[in-house]
């Protein structure tokens, strides 16, 4: 029976190929789709915890937005008065709180805009995933600049080197270069805390202070405590992970009709060939019939066929999304609200396995009309057959 | 010789055998009224103008196809008011079918088409495959693909297959009509063979070679029966 399926499938290898190649890039599309929400989640939850971090004290404005622009190092347009920062550490619930400022720096001669974040020694337990290539993790002295990976490939700057600011005209000794993080990070450039406020004339002024506590339990009681800190507004991390999902809720919704209409045309291919088939052989079937196969029987044959191509085609699909997603990953990305660093990408098992479920399951579903047609055929029509 | 009882009772009893084909809205009697008797054991040819309605009454009697009107018995069985599902069953069980196309699968080797029936019947047939193909003269061809077989071979490839489970009866459809003459004649050798080895054997056909080894011969007509002897 199972020789029968197969040689079946082999007798037309183009248009069964066609079909394969069909149901693979619907698969690969949806496990794609399905792996890139998954990760997304987990990476985020992932970078959260690995901060430490359980809340942000940003400016009084649109919080939301504000907590997640600090995160991914993007300036804002208000500040934090210096005092907030006495006012949180003197709080007894917070461990760290860490204080950032950031500015945007356009530059004349190129068309970019450089982002130099301004912090202190607090700031470097919430990032623990800070590693230099080359130099020294930390500031030596007031102009001393950590140079984000891009960063420094970009000004092709060394530890040790010199390195001038002409729009500012200050000039800073490089301390050290950052691995690659693929993070927001990679293109910054990290100073001391009071040089950023002197060199863009922020004294006494911060973007925004991130805050750990000494228990992540005490949030609900240190937030409104935290919250009568004037002009500051209190973010928690739970309430930011939120903002992050409906943010990408919208983007998630569109790439998974994608998925769905991928899966269905892919459907859609199998029910057309096995139908063809079907029409076309529907001598043979009659044979198979009149030689004794049941109705069952025949309609068996003909959903073996769509599984056999359906699960081939889906376990191609699953080889492609391993082998493509993460051209797939970078051609997403832009649109993704505050894209955490790692591959956003969760191939796992489950994914995997789900992703060929539903590729048997739909291939199941499209072969069931041409499997009921094959096995009302009348075995009398193979007296005809040529 | 001595005569079992059972040897009297009749394979094929048919009482008023009648097809209606609707094509359109008009209905065309393809067998009308047909009522004879076949006993274990005979060798008949069904001769008849095209049209006649042969092959319908081979359908009727393959189990392939039911009856408008009229009773039939198949090996002691009713087999007029059976479902689909007990049709198959008796095809499988009691029917061999020899088709003027030989009907091989294009894709499976000589061996698989023979044990193809006892897959649907759900029976071990190895032995008897290789068994029957000894007896038509293919054991040597067994794993060759139809396409490598002459007509003549494929017949016999496909009356192999027809006996895989032990029917009572073979029906054949012109099983010589796709084949020359001299080809013909060695497949009509073996229906007479198989004959004389107590298998009964129905055959439809145009082939006066066959018509005069059969012993016995009905002549259909516009779906009548000329002469039922
Ligand atoms: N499925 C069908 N639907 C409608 N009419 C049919 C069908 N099958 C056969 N007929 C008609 O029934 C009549 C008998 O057909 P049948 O095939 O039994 O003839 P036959 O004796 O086998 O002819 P031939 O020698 O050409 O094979 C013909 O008029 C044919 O057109
Ligand atoms: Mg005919």
């Amino acid at each position: 029976m199972l020789t029968l399926v197969l040689h079946n499938l082999l007798r037309r290898p183009l248009r069964h190929g066609l079909t394969l190649a069909g149901v693979a890039l619907a698969v690969a599309v949806l496990v794609c789709i399905t792996a890139f929400g998954t990760g997304y989640r987990q990476t985020l939850r992932g970078e959260l915890d690995r901060a430490g971090l359980q809340m942000m004290l940003v400016p009084t404005g649109c919080p939301y937005d504000d907590a997640a622009r600090v995160l991914k190092n993007n300036t804002l347009e208000n500040s934090l008065p210096a005092s907030a920062l006495d006012l949180a550490r003197r709080d007894p619930a917070v461990a760290v709180a860490a204080p950032f400022l950031m500015a945007a720096l356009p530059r004349t001669d190129t068309r970019r805009t450089d982002l130099w974040v301004g912090l202190d020694e607090t700031a470097l337990p919430l990032k623990p995933w800070w590693r230099v290539t080359a130099g020294r993790a930390w500031f030596n002295g007031p102009d001393e600049v950590i140079l984000g990976a891009d960063a420094a490939a970009l000004e092709m700057r060394a530890p040790g080197d010199k390195f001038f600011s002409p729009e500012t005209r200050r000039e800073f000794r490089v301390a050290g270069v950052l691995e690659r993080s693929g993070t927001s990070d990679d293109s910054i450039f990290f100073i001391p805390l009071a040089t950023t406020q002197a060199m863009f004339a922020q004294t006494g002024r911060l973007t925004a202070i991130a805050i750990r506590l000494k228990d992540p339990a005490l949030v609900r009681e240190a937030a409104p405590r935290l919250q009568e800190i004037p002009g500051a507004q209190v973010v928690t991390m739970t309430e930011m992970m939120g903002t992050f999902l409906n943010l990408l809720g919208a983007v998630r919704t569109l790439l998974l009709a994608l998925g769905v209409i991928a899966l269905t045309v892919g459907a859609l291919s199998v029910f057309n060939t096995l139908l063809a088939g079907v029409v076309e052989r529907s001598g043979e079937l009659a044979l198979l019939r009149a030689l004794g196969a049941s109705r069952t029987q025949v309609f068996a044959l003909i959903t073996g066929e769509s599984l056999l191509l359906s699960g081939v085609g889906g376990a191609l699909g699953l080889a492609l999304a391993v082998a493509g997603g993460p051209a797939l990953e970078n051609l997403v990305r832009p649109w993704v609200p505050f894209a955490p660093a790692q591959t956003l990408l969760a191939l796992d098992d489950r994914v995997l396995l789900n992703g060929l479920a539903l590729a048997l399951a739909a291939g199941a579903l499209a072969g069931i009309y041409p499997a009921w047609r094959a096995s009302r055929l009348s075995p009398a029509l193979a007296v005809k057959m040529e | 010789m001595t005569t079992s009882p059972q040897e009297n009772t009749s394979v094929i009893a048919a009482q008023a055998l009648t097809k209606i084909y609707q094509r359109g809205r008009e209905e065309v009697r393809a067998l009308d009224a047909v009522s004879f008797t076949v006993a274990r054991g005979e060798f008949t040819a069904i001769t008849g103008p095209s049209g006649a309605g042969k092959s319908t009454l081979l359908n009727l009697l393959g189990c392939m196809d039911a009856p408008t009107s009229g009773t039939l018995r198949l090996d002691d069985r009713e087999v007029h008011g059976l479902d689909e599902r007990a049709r198959t069953e008796l095809r499988r069980s009691t029917v061999g079918f020899v088709f003027q196309h030989f009907g091989l699968l294009p894709t499976l080797t000589v061996e698989e088409n023979v044990v193809l029936p006892a897959l649907f019947a759900r029976r071990s047939s190895a032995r008897r495959a290789e068994m029957l193909l000894e007896k038509v003269g293919l054991l040597h061809r067994r794993t060759h693909r139809p396409h490598e077989l002459s007509g003549g071979e494929m017949q016999r490839v496909a009356i192999a297959r027809a006996l895989i489970n032990e029917p009572r009866l073979l029906l054949a459809d012109e099983p010589t009509g796709n084949l020359d003459s001299a080809t013909g004649y060695s497949i009509i050798t073996l229906f007479q063979q198989l004959n004389a080895e107590g298998l009964t054997v129905l055959v439809v056909t145009h082939n006066a070679v066959m018509t005069a080894a059969a012993r016995r011969q009905l002549a259909l007509r516009d779906g009548r029966l000329a002469d039922g002897k």
